[in-house]
């Protein structure tokens, strides 16, 4: 869907990208940040959740510090085989996110059915339920490689889109 | 340190609130507590960082960031902070982490950069190379988005 944001929506996008304020009426607070009416604020970040802009509103947290264990993961499948196989993989609830991607430039000697072309992130209760997934994606038909990555360090996560 | 309760907390504000004038009330209702118990849970989360941000999760393709890539790069090990700290510091970068070579796959930095276009991710990316004095890297453009969800816990 095509969507016009006008200014307001798009202070409001900006603004709700950082974190809401931890009061009884963190929607007024917002609104008077913005110089807007709260009941005019509600209103809008509505539409931009039915329209699909905004996704949700809702707090991250950092997996590991919460006793949970993550992981980046990615597969070789063939081209034709993707959708089936992240289908398969989406129906673990532990996968959190799942792209498929293609390489700017192949890799010499290299075809199509040998690129790392699915990228996935798991979040588990423990290293003990990551390993068991990566255990069973490992052996669907379609899959010619996987990688378990799991982060060493973080350098930085900050999800903030100017819009 | 991590009680039954923190755990409901949890649980209940990784997902989408609910879009009313008094939200921590709603939450604090469901979960059979105070509103203000709930609020100074929530501050401390916040403040000892398990929480990173409690915010709104946007569809970057609905506005505007249309592109994006995995872009990763084959760093030496003693000069791996240094360039995940340069990496870090750009604006279009939103994740940056080191993570282990493996025998297939050898590469440690990894970023993911966002851009309104195929070239803007691509001017990023050269840019950090420049910055960080690494030509061995792999750009990933990404081609579907088949799940982006927000981590289920407890």
């Amino acid at each position: 869907m095509k969507t016009k944001l006008n200014l307001i929506d798009k202070r409001i996008l900006n603004r709700l990208q950082k974190d809401i304020p931890f009061v009884k009426r963190p929607w007024k607070a917002v609104a008077g940040e913005l110089n807007l009416k709260e009941d005019l604020l509600l209103k809008r970040i509505g539409l931009l959740k039915k329209k699909g802009l905004i996704r949700r509103i809702s707090a991250g947290f950092d997996p590991r510090r919460i006793g949970f264990a993550s992981t980046l993961a990615a597969i070789k499948t063939g081209p034709r085989d993707i959708d089936k196989v992240a289908k398969k993989i989406n129906a673990y609830p532990e996968v959190t996110h799942n792209y498929g991607r293609v390489p700017l430039f192949r890799e010499k000697g290299r075809g199509r059915d040998s690129e790392y072309n699915l990228w996935f992130t798991l979040v588990a209760k423990d290293k003990k339920r990551i390993s068991q997934i990566v255990k069973l994606v490992r052996k669907y038909d379609d899959i010619k490689g996987i990688l378990e990555l799991p982060a060493v360090k973080l350098f930085k996560i900050d999800v903030n889109f100017k819009v | 340190m991590f009680s039954k309760l923190d755990k409901a907390i949890v649980s209940l504000i990784s997902q989408d609130i609910p879009l009313v004038k008094e939200p921590f009330r709603d939450l604090a209702l469901k979960l059979g507590i105070e509103e203000e118990a709930l609020l100074k849970r929530i501050k401390y989360y916040k403040r000892s960082g398990l929480m990173r941000k409690f915010s709104a999760s946007l569809n970057h393709r609905k506005v505007g960031f249309k592109h994006n890539v995995m872009a990763v790069w084959n760093i030496p090990e003693r000069l791996i902070n240094k360039a995940g700290n340069l990496t870090a510091s750009f604006p279009e970068v939103s994740h940056c982490y080191e993570r282990k070579k493996t025998r297939d796959w050898n590469y440690n930095l990894y970023s993911m950069i966002h851009s309104r276009s195929r070239k803007g991710c691509l001017d990023v990316v050269r840019d950090i190379s420049k910055k960080i004095e690494c030509k061995d890297y792999k750009v990933l453009f990404s081609s579907r988005e088949y799940k982006k969800s927000a981590g289920r816990y407890f």
